[in-house]
C-alpha cells in the first residue's frame, strides 16, 4: 500500500519516514494507551460504574473540575488583560517579563508546587499577609486554584498576544472615523474579535489544570472528600495496588481529556471562520 | 466642503514625511494626491483626516480650523488602501456600525438605519450581499462595502487611500470609471491617493503631485501634463526623452539644434536640458535647418495603433524614443539601421539649477 | 500666517490618543493589574526557590547539593534525557519530513494522534506503562521470568519521559516545515541531489533553529517530569529517584532547604531554558523575509 502512494510523491523517503513515524507512534503512544481501554475492559460494567462513581471519585472530580474552572477562569480575565497588556503598552522590562510568561511550562511542577506550598503557607512570603486576613490558601482547595492558575496561565496569554498583535491599526482607525469612541471600538469591534482565542486559551489552561499532578499535590493538603483531586487518587489506589481501579479512573479522565481536546479543536476552528482561506 | 493647509510639517523620527506643506482642496472636487512611494502622500491624506497630527500648521475645513479636533469630530469618510472591514461583520453590520456608534440622542431609529442602509447597498449594487461576511466577497465588493460604510455616516469629505491598489488590473480600470461616476452622482468632496499617474490623469478634477514631503505641482491633468512645473513632474508623468545642452539669452543649444526658450531670457550661457514626450518627436528623412538631429533607427515595434521607434543619436551613445501613429510609420516605412531626422516639438528646457 | 504654539499641539496628541489608544490613566492602570497578576503568581515563587535555597548560607547550599543520594538524581536525571531526547529528536525529524512533504490518507488522523501524549494527564501517562509492563500488566509475567525490570526501574522512567516528551520536536518541525513549503527540495531534486543531500544542505540550514527550539523544551519537560515518572519510578533512593522526585523526598522530610537547593537547580535549568528559547526565536524571526513570516503567521 505505502508503494503505491511513493509514486504519486516526488520526493525520496516516503515509505522509512512515515514507516517509523507510525511504527515509534504505535509503540510509545498508541499501544500503552490502548492497555487503559482493555484492562478496564477486563472489568464487569457494574464494578466499573460503582469504582467511577465512589463518593471519595466523586468529591475527587468535583474539586478537580472546579478548582481547575475557577483557574482557567480567573487565567481568561487576568491573561487577557496581561496579553494586552503586553501586545500594546511599553513599559521597562518588558522584553524580560514577556519572556519570563513562559515560566510555568518550563519550570518543573514538583518546584512550582513545593514553591507556592512554602510562599502561601501561614508562615510563607504571602501566606502571612493573608491568613490574619482569613484566607487561606496552602493546604485548602484555593491552593489547589492557584497551583492551576500558575500552570495554566501561559495558554491564555500566549494564544490571545499574536491576535492582539495582528488586529490592524487600520481596524481601530476605521472605528474611529466612523465615529466610534474608544469603548465602542473595544466591545463592538475587538472584543469580538478576540472572544474565541479568549475561550481557545481558557479550554488549554483548564485541560491541563484538569491532568495537573505536580504543582498541585504539595499545596492541596489532600484531605479525601476536600481537597483531594483525582490524579492523586489515582497514584493512591496504585499504591494499594488496586490496579483495576485506578485504571477505571484514569480511563474516565482519558476521556475527559479528549472530549476537551475535540473542544479546543472546534474552538480553534470557530476562530479562524472568518479569517482568509 | 473646502479643505485649506497652511504649512503642515510631520516627521517621523529623522523622516520629514511633510515639509511645510499647503495646499487647497476645492469643494466638491475629485483630488488625486499623486506621487512615488514615501512621498508623503498617505500621510497627508492622514492628516487631514486627523489619523495622524501634524508638528505645526493648521488644517481649516470651509474656513474652520479643524486642526485641534479629534478624528471622529471630524466627520470624514475614509477608505483605506486594505479596506479594513470587520472580519466578524456582515456586510450590514459594517454599512450600519458608524451609524450604531452614534450616541443614543444622536442615532438614527432602527428602521431609519435600515433605509440607509438599504438605499446605500442600492446604489454601490450590493443589495444582494447584505447577509455576506467580508472573506466571502471578491476584491472589488470588498472595496465597494467600504466606501458603502464610509458614506453611511454622511461625510464632509471622503478620504481613499489607494482605493484601487488592492485590486487585479481589469477590475482597477472598471472601477476607477465607476468611482468617477459615483463622484459626479453625489458630488462629495473627494481626495485619492495614487502612485499610478495614469489613474490620476484619468479621474481627478485636480492632481497634486508629491515628492519627499512637498508638494511639485498642482492643477488639472491637462496643466500638469502639458505645462509640468519641473523636472520631476514631467518624468513622473510619462515617458520623456533628454537631450543635453545650454541656454543663453532666450534660445536653448540642444544636440546641435537651437530652439528657443523665453522663459531663460536672462539665463547667461548655462548647462540645460530639454525634455520632449516620445509622441513629440517627429521623424523625417531629409534635415529640415538646423530644427533637427541625425539619428539611426535601432528597433522598431508596433503596438496597436502606435509604433514605437528606438533611435541612437550622437554618435551612437543615447538612445531616445519615439512615438507615432501607426498609418505614419508604414508611410515612413522605416528600416533598421537607417539614418532619420529627429525634430523635436514642445520642448520643455529647464537649466540645470533647476533639476 | 498664524503659528500655533506647541502647547496646543501637546494637548491635541492627548485627544488624539483618546480615540486611538487608552487614556494614560487606564493604561497605566491596566498595565499595573497585568503585572501584580503576574508577580504573585510567577515573579515572587521564581525568586521564593532560591531564596529558600540560600536560606541556610551558600555551603548549606553547596552541601546539599553534593549529597550522594543528590548526585546520583542529577545522574539519572541526566541519563534520561540523554537517551530520551534524541529518540525524540530522530522521530520527529521523521515525522516533520513525513507529514509535510508527502500526501497519503490519514495524515490529518496521524497528526493529531503525535499532539496526543500533550493532552493525557502525566499520572495517566505513568499508569499506562505500569499496565503493560508492570507485574500485573501485559508483558509483566514474562519480563519477570527473563528477569528484567522495566517498571520501577530506570527503563520504565526513560519510557513514560518519551512519552510525555514525544510531541515537542515533531510538532515544531511540523509547523515550521510546513510554512517553508517543499519548493527548496523540489529544485534541489531536479538539480541531482539524492536524499540525503536534499536533507543535510537544503532542509537542515533551514530547520536548525526549529530543532533546537524543539529540543530544548523538549530537554526542559524531561529532566523535569514529575507526575509520570513518579509513578514508573518505585521511589528507590540513589536509584530510581529523579531530581524531581529527589526534592519530593526531601521536602515530606522537612528537609526544606536541601529540597529547594536541589529544585534552584531545576529552576536554573527553566531559566536557561527561556534564555535559549528566546534567543532562538528571535534568531528564527530576524533574518526571515516578510513574506515567509507572513506565511507562518498564516499557517
Amino acid at each position: 500500500m505505502l508503494s503505491g502512494f511513493r509514486k504519486q510523491n516526488v520526493l525520496p523517503g516516503f515509505v522509512p519516514t512515515v514507516g517509523y513515524t507510525v511504527f515509534y507512534l504505535s509503540l510509545i503512544v498508541l499501544i500503552p494507551l490502548s492497555a487503559l481501554v482493555f484492562k478496564t475492559a477486563g472489568m464487569s460494567f457494574d464494578g466499573f460504574i460503582r469504582t467511577i462513581t465512589a463518593p471519595r471519585v466523586m468529591a475527587s472530580y468535583k474539586v478537580t473540575f472546579g478548582a481547575a474552572f475557577i483557574a482557567a477562569l480567573i487565567n481568561a480575565i487576568f491573561g487577557s488583560l496581561t496579553a494586552w497588556v503586553l501586545a500594546r503598552y511599553r513599559f521597562p522590562g518588558k522584553r524580560i517579563i514577556d519572556a519570563l510568561i513562559d515560566l510555568p511550562f518550563a519550570l518543573p511542577t514538583a518546584v512550582v508546587g513545593i514553591t507556592l506550598a512554602t510562599v502561601y503557607s501561614s508562615n510563607g512570603w504571602l501566606g502571612s499577609f493573608l491568613e490574619p486576613l482569613g484566607i487561606k490558601i496552602a493546604y485548602s482547595p484555593a491552593g489547589i486554584v492557584v497551583a492551576m492558575t500558575v500552570i495554566g496561565m501561559p495558554f491564555v496569554i500566549r494564544t490571545l498576544q499574536p491576535v492582539i498583535e495582528e488586529i490592524e491599526k487600520e481596524t481601530e482607525e476605521c472605528a474611529a472615523c466612523l465615529g466610534a469612541n474608544r469603548l465602542q471600538t473595544f466591545h463592538l469591534v475587538i472584543f469580538p474579535m478576540l472572544l474565541p482565542s479568549i475561550l481557545t486559551g481558557f479550554a488549554l489552561a483548564f485541560a491541563r489544570a484538569v491532568g495537573e499532578y505536580g504543582s498541585v499535590i504539595f499545596i492541596a493538603g489532600n484531605m479525601p472528600m476536600v481537597s483531594e483531586i483525582t490524579s492523586l487518587l489515582i497514584v493512591t489506589k496504585l499504591e494499594q495496588y488496586d490496579y483495576s481501579g485506578a485504571t477505571a479512573i484514569a480511563l474516565v479522565m482519558l476521556l475527559a481529556s479528549f472530549v476537551l481536546l475535540l473542544a479546543i479543536n472546534l474552538l480553534q476552528r470557530w476562530s479562524r471562520r472568518y479569517a482568509e482561506g | 466642503m473646502r479643505i485649506e493647509l497652511e504649512n503642515i510639517s510631520k516627521r517621523f523620527g529623522d523622516f520629514h514625511a511633510l515639509n511645510e506643506i499647503n495646499l487647497s482642496i476645492p469643494s466638491g472636487g475629485l483630488t488625486a494626491l499623486l506621487g512615488p512611494s514615501g512621498s508623503g502622500k498617505t500621510t497627508l491624506l492622514r492628516v487631514i483626516a486627523g489619523l495622524e497630527n501634524p508638528e505645526s500648521g493648521r488644517i481649516l475645513f470651509d474656513g474652520e480650523d479643524t486642526t485641534a479636533s479629534d478624528v471622529r469630530e471630524r466627520r470624514v469618510g475614509f477608505v483605506f488602501q486594505h479596506y479594513a472591514l470587520f472580519r466578524h461583520m456582515t456586510v450590514f453590520e459594517n454599512v450600519s456600525f458608524g451609524l450604531r456608534v452614534r450616541p443614543r440622542e444622536e442615532r438614527p431609529s432602527k428602521k431609519e438605519i435600515l433605509e440607509r442602509v438599504n438605499d446605500l447597498l442600492h446604489l454601490l449594487q450590493l443589495e444582494n450581499f447584505s447577509d455576506r461576511y467580508p472573506v466571502q466577497l471578491s476584491g472589488g465588493q470588498r472595496q465597494r462595502v467600504a466606501l458603502a460604510r464610509a458614506l453611511a455616516v454622511e461625510p464632509q469629505v471622503m478620504l481613499l487611500d489607494e482605493p484601487f491598489g488592492a485590486l487585479d488590473a481589469k477590475i482597477r480600470l472598471e472601477l476607477r470609471r465607476w468611482l468617477r461616476r459615483l463622484h459626479d452622482k453625489i458630488n462629495l468632496t473627494t481626495v485619492f491617493v495614487t502612485h499610478d499617474q495614469e489613474e490620476a490623469l484619468e479621474v481627478a478634477d485636480v492632481i497634486v503631485i508629491t515628492n519627499e514631503g512637498r508638494i511639485e505641482q498642482v492643477g488639472t491633468p491637462e496643466q500638469v501634463y502639458e505645462a509640468p512645473a519641473n523636472p520631476f513632474v514631467m518624468d513622473f508623468l510619462g515617458h520623456v526623452n533628454l537631450f543635453r545642452g545650454r541656454v543663453h539669452s532666450g534660445l536653448a543649444y540642444l544636440e546641435g539644434i537651437e530652439l528657443p526658450a523665453p522663459e531663460h531670457h536672462a539665463a547667461e550661457d548655462v548647462p540645460a536640458v530639454g525634455y520632449v514626450r516620445p509622441h513629440d518627436l517627429v521623424l523625417e528623412r531629409k534635415a529640415t535647418g538646423s530644427g533637427s538631429i541625425r539619428a539611426r533607427v535601432e528597433r522598431t515595434q508596433v503596438v496597436g495603433s502606435v509604433a514605437r521607434v528606438s533611435l541612437t543619436i550622437n554618435g551612437n551613445h543615447e538612445t531616445i524614443e519615439a512615438e507615432l501613429t501607426r498609418d505614419l510609420f508604414l508611410k515612413l516605412a522605416l528600416v533598421k539601421g537607417e539614418i532619420v531626422y529627429v525634430r523635436p516639438r514642445n520642448v520643455r528646457v529647464f537649466a540645470d539649477d533647476e533639476i | 500666517m498664524e503659528t500655533v504654539a506647541p502647547p496646543a499641539i501637546s494637548a491635541r496628541e492627548l485627544t488624539r490618543r483618546n480615540t486611538l489608544s487608552e487614556p494614560a490613566m487606564v493604561r497605566w492602570l491596566l498595565t499595573g493589574v497585568a503585572l501584580l497578576f503576574l508577580g504573585l503568581f510567577l515573579f515572587l515563587p521564581l525568586l521564593a526557590v532560591f531564596g529558600q535555597a540560600l536560606e541556610k548560607g551558600f555551603s548549606a547550599y553547596l552541601a546539599a547539593i553534593k549529597e550522594p543520594d543528590s548526585l546520583a538524581a542529577i545522574r539519572l536525571t541526566l541519563l534520561v534525557a540523554a537517551i530520551s531526547v534524541p529518540l525524540n529528536l530522530i522521530f520527529g525529524v521523521a515525522a516533520g519530513w513525513a507529514v509535510t512533504k508527502f500526501r497519503f490518507p490519514g495524515k490529518n488522523l496521524l497528526v493529531t494522534l503525535i499532539d496526543l501524549p500533550f493532552s493525557v494527564s502525566p499520572v495517566v501517562s505513568g499508569l499506562i506503562y505500569v499496565l503493560v509492563f508492570g507485574l500485573q500488566g501485559w508483558l509483566g509475567p514474562w519480563l519477570y521470568n527473563h528477569n528484567i525490570k522495566i517498571i520501577f526501574a530506570v527503563p520504565g522512567i526513560i519510557l513514560a519521559t518519551i512519552f510525555v516528551t514525544f510531541p515537542f520536536v515533531a510538532r515544531e518541525l511540523i509547523a515550521l516545515m510546513q510554512a517553508q513549503g517543499s519548493d527548496e527540495e523540489e529544485a534541489a531534486m531536479v538539480l541531482g541531489a539524492n536524499g540525503f543531500q536534499i536533507f543535510w544542505r537544503v532542509t537542515f540550514p533551514n530547520i536548525r533553529w526549529g530543532i533546537i527550539y524543539g529540543v530544548i523544551l523538549c530537554n526542559a519537560r524531561a529532566m523535569g517530569e514529575f507526575g509520570a515518572v513518579s509513578v514508573v519510578s518505585g521511589h528507590i533512593r540513589g536509584l530510581t529517584n529523579t531530581i524531581p522526585l529527589h526534592v519530593e523526598i526531601l521536602y515530606n522530610e522537612y528537609n526544606f532547604a536541601a529540597a529547594f537547593a536541589v529544585a534552584s537547580l531545576l529552576a536554573l535549568l527553566a531559566l536557561v531554558t527561556l534564555a535559549v528559547k528566546s534567543i532562538v526565536e528571535w534568531k528564527m524571526r530576524s533574518p526571515r523575509p516578510a513574506g515567509r513570516s507572513a506565511q507562518c503567521a498564516s499557517s
